[in-house]
């Protein structure tokens, strides 16, 4: 059969007997449909027979990152929908799904926060995908299609919401099907992933991938997502039990942070001394020091098992840093409004991936803002589709001390909301990667919050003149350490200019796909010229970078840690090996799609150069 | 695929003075595509759909039927670019914008502006121009859109003659118009149209019109009495006979491209301009034949 854009591949179990041999598998759509007809209505065989079907995905209904630009087919993640455009061949591929980053490169800039306290060891995830599929299944396999440096998959998960139903029902159940280790093959393969999956009690067409590539060599890319499951819900005599997972004993969060009044007795006093054991016996200090090593639902599960243990794990101390993210399908209005008496010390907040499809609202969250965000520092609120304009609002009165904000693809967040950010005077890290703000609310944002050192905006698509902006920052923003304007399509080299002399403190500088800079103009070398303390610089598909302004990085920014200029025609291997001698610190450099550097030089360069981790993709 | 019988009824109908505009089923194209490259060595076929430095792609979707051709510039070639990348990579693309449904059927420069958008947005440093004729059938308003940059083109025949066709367009002579990548520094020295400057336009068709497009390898060796001369042979909108007539127009272009003492329309347009000379145009040939059917799955 030739492949189809159609969603469906019948298949059958092989357990349909050969008596019935026109129900083969080889026939073509039509004779399996009404050979599948013939059999749903009992006439031609005794045996029940299960239909499993196959399904692509149909939609991509929501995701984290990706490669490629928003309106684009290209290194973006709506190629995850529909069939296959590359499986099986293995290269870089413009038809597939590509995540923003791979690697622990990112993580290693000074930009990057530092991990949040208490994330549990399970949790691995970095990037997710939310995928439609036409026909809720109970599922019996989940296969992804990886066309590029597979092993990034760490879970799994099935929603019982459909997503296209009109009327949604109250609870959404998130359920994991599979969850594991981020892994890296080692043969260059495309590779059909499909780990055994747990056994679901109810339908589901609604997938969520999540991923993480630290492990991997090189960006991964996937091509296709194939849901398998059958329609009816499988007979449980036919599969061994589904194990209880552990998680699964306390359903709700509720429960987990109510601190409820079971555990007081009476008649405790006179066993006062000995009712802790030898706990009673331990400084205070020491017993917050060894729950500080608890995940929270351990930490929630011991608050409930005895007065001293419930004083300890309440104990705000223990909440100066929360992170949510890990637990996002359990959380709702009321789990937070749990922890609003605890967290009155809070600095550190991550809330990312939190919150959708109604979980959190704007009265839940700004009740708990209200309560503890007085003293916040930090807020990662990434992919927080709650989010409206008052939250932001609700942020910006009662966070006056706020350094650390992260928006990053909040792309449902409306325009009007980034203005409410100027009342941050205190920013130094701010990331509205792939959200809408507009020019207006960006320059006033730059006016106030003059102490910015990271600047994320990439694929900002709404703002119109990046040369006025990147103006404002010189002007403004002068403590400035790093930033990010991937995508970034009008900047030219006037608004480089006033950059490179306005920010003299600039360490990290991703100038990826602005195609509208000319290394004729000079501002490549001039920019070299006026910030030594270059670490990062990251020219990605920019085609005009050439062998002068390689030289001229070699002269001056000894500094030189990662470097990306894939897929320039005007570089060769001679101002190369300067750079690679002149820049001993250096790490990472791209040298993917640059015609003048084939995969021998690459090789040469790199024993040469053993601690530089020389890339070259291709596409084969 | 339409049995005669049902066949016949079409043409009964068509002869008898056209459909009525609120005829309420969906239509189609029946299209075959061949051509010739001029360069015998790289073989009639290199990727599929692919003549010589010419490209083209057929591409359905529920809503439309859209075909497209883009003759890549040769030139380039004296610069160390292979001219068949260009083209090649845009028509694939805007077949697979079609098929992903991201296109309007009422505009195919949309679908030009989208295919050359995302060459660009090709990790693969791509150089290169090429022409581009974009031709997309809407199935239910029966309403043929084109859009062409260039000197591709298209042809509608009803009845045995033309009723509408597509202009060249050309900056001078042998200079057509073209969507182009160009090296680092050569942007204004190298000849680079906006998909905007492309020609559109949009009419009714009916069953039985034939929809010829092509690269200019056809038009600049065969003149138009003579491509309805082969025209007339088709004489059902089976795919079988579609493609023997698309075979036929293409192998006889061929022939008479390389005929020194023909007068070919590239020879007659070349002396009328005050260049003395006689014979065929060798060049890339790629011809894509259609005929607008009922739509069946």
């Amino acid at each position: 059969m030739e492949r189809r854009q159609s969603c469906y591949m019948n298949t059958y179990f092989e357990e349909v007997k050969p008596s019935c041999m026109w129900l083969g598998l080889s026939g073509t759509r039509g004779e399996a449909l009404s050979s599948r007809r013939a059999v749903e209505s009992g006439q031609r065989t005794a045996l029940p027979v299960s239909v499993e079907i196959d399904q692509y995905a149909i939609e991509v209904l929501d995701f984290s990152s990706h490669y490629g630009s928003e309106n684009s087919m290209s290194y973006t993640m709506r190629n995850l929908a529909g069939g296959p455009n590359v499986y099986p061949s293995f290269g870089d591929f413009t038809q597939t799904a590509v995540f923003r980053a791979y690697g622990t490169w990112w993580e290693q800039c000074a930009s990057a926060p530092p991990p949040f306290h208490r994330t549990p060891k399970s949790f691995h995830s970095q990037d997710y995908i939310e995928l439609a599929f036409e026909e809720p299944v109970y599922p019996t396999a989940v296969e992804v299609l990886e066309t590029y440096h597979p092993g990034a998959i760490v879970q799994i998960t099935a929603c019982s919401l459909n997503p296209f139903s009109q009327n949604p029902p109250a609870d959404v159940r998130w359920e994991v099907l599979w969850a594991g280790e981020p892994t890296k093959v080692l043969t260059p393969q495309a590779r059909q992933f499909s780990p055994s999956i747990k056994q679901l009690s109810f339908p589901t067409n609604l997938i969520r991938l999540e991923a993480n590539s630290s492990l991997l060599k090189y960006y991964t890319e996937l091509d296709a997502v194939v849901l398998r499951g059958q329609r009816e819900r499988p007979i449980m005599s036919l599969y061994k039990m589904p194990r209880i997972d552990i998680c699964d004993l306390s359903d709700s969060d509720e429960e987990l942070l109510d601190p409820g009044t079971s555990f007081r007795r009476a008649g405790d006093e006179k066993y006062m001394d000995l009712v802790n054991g030898y706990f009673d016996r331990l400084p205070y200090e020491l017993i917050q020091l060894i729950v500080s090593h608890l995940t929270l639902p351990d930490l929630c599960r011991l608050a409930q098992t005895c007065k001293l243990f419930h004083q300890h794990c309440c104990d705000p101390l223990q909440y100066t840093q929360l992170s949510l993210q890990p637990y996002w399908p359990r959380l709702n209005d009321s789990s937070l409004g749990y922890l609003q008496s605890r967290c009155t010390l809070l600095q550190r907040l991550n809330l990312s991936w939190t919150g959708g499809r109604g979980a959190l609202t704007l009265t839940g969250f700004s009740s708990f803002m209200k309560a503890c965000g007085g003293n916040l520092v930090c807020l990662e609120l990434s992919c927080c589709h709650f989010l409206n304009e008052v939250c932001l609002e609700v942020i910006s009165q009662t966070c006056s001390g706020l350094q650390e904000l992260n928006l990053s693809s909040c792309d449902r967040l409306h325009p009007q909301a980034f203005t409410h950010i100027s009342n941050l005077t205190r920013l130094r890290r701010l990331v509205l990667y792939r959200t809408k703000i507009e020019q207006t609310a960006m320059l006033s944002i730059l006016t106030f919050c003059t102490e910015l050192r990271h600047l994320n905006l990439g694929s900002c698509v709404m703002i119109e003149d990046y040369d006025v902006v990147v103006s404002m920052l010189a002007v403004r923003c002068r403590s400035l350490r790093s930033l990010d304007l991937w995508r970034c399509r009008n900047l030219t080299e006037r608004g480089l200019a006033e950059l490179a002399v306005g920010c003299r403190l600039l360490e990290e500088l991703d100038l990826g796909w602005c195609s509208t800079l000319q290394s004729s103009s000079g501002c490549f070398q001039h920019l070299a010229c006026n910030l030594p303390h270059l670490r990062k610089l990251f020219l990605t598909a920019n085609r005009t970078v050439c062998d002068s302004d390689i030289e001229e990085l070699a002269a001056n920014c000894h500094a030189l840690q990662h470097l990306d200029i894939l897929g320039t025609r005007m570089v060769t291997s001679t101002s190369l090996r300067k750079l690679l001698q002149a820049c001993p610190k250096l790490l990472l450099l791209d040298v993917s799609f640059c015609s003048q550097v084939d995969a021998r030089i690459v090789q040469e360069l790199s024993g040469l150069f053993p601690n530089v981790a020389i890339k070259k993709s291709f596409t084969q | 695929m339409l049995s005669v019988l049902s066949y016949g009824r079409l043409v009964a109908r068509a002869v008898l003075g056209g459909l009525s505009q609120t005829d309420g089923r969906d239509y189609s194209l029946v299209t075959a595509s061949y051509g010739f490259g001029k360069d015998f060595r790289k073989g009639i076929l290199k990727k599929g759909m692919c003549y010589g430095d010419d490209a083209c792609f057929i591409a359905r979707h529920k809503s439309a039927d859209v075909l497209g051709v883009a003759d890549g510039v040769g030139g380039w070639r004296d610069y160390g670019v292979d001219p068949s990348q260009f083209s090649t990579t845009l028509m694939r693309t805007c077949e697979r914008l079609v098929k992903e449904g991201r296109f309007t059927p009422s505009s195919p420069v949309g679908i030009l502006t989208s295919g050359y958008y995302e060459l660009l947005q090709n990790k693969v440093p791509l150089l290169g121009s090429s022409t581009a004729c974009i031709v997309v059938l809407d199935r239910q308003s029966h309403q043929l859109h084109t859009c062409n940059l260039g000197d591709s083109g298209f042809l509608v025949v009803r009845g045995g003659e033309v009723v509408h066709r597509s202009d060249e367009q050309q900056h001078y002579f042998n200079t057509p118009f073209q969507l182009s990548i160009a090296p680092p520094g050569a942007e204004g020295v190298v000849l680079s149209d906006s998909p905007d400057a492309a020609d559109s336009s949009s009419f009714d068709v009916q069953l039985g019109d034939i929809i010829l497009t092509a690269s200019d390898g056809l038009f600049d060796n065969m003149p138009d009495y003579m491509i309805l001369q082969e025209l007339k042979k088709l004489k059902s909108a089976n795919y079988d006979s579609v493609q023997q007539t698309a075979q036929s127009i293409a192998k006889q272009a061929h022939e008479l491209a390389y005929d020194p003492n023909y007068m070919s329309p590239f020879a007659q347009f070349a002396c009328d301009n005050g260049l003395n000379v006689r014979g065929g145009k060798p060049d890339d040939i790629t011809v894509l034949l259609s005929v607008v059917a009922e739509y069946t799955d």
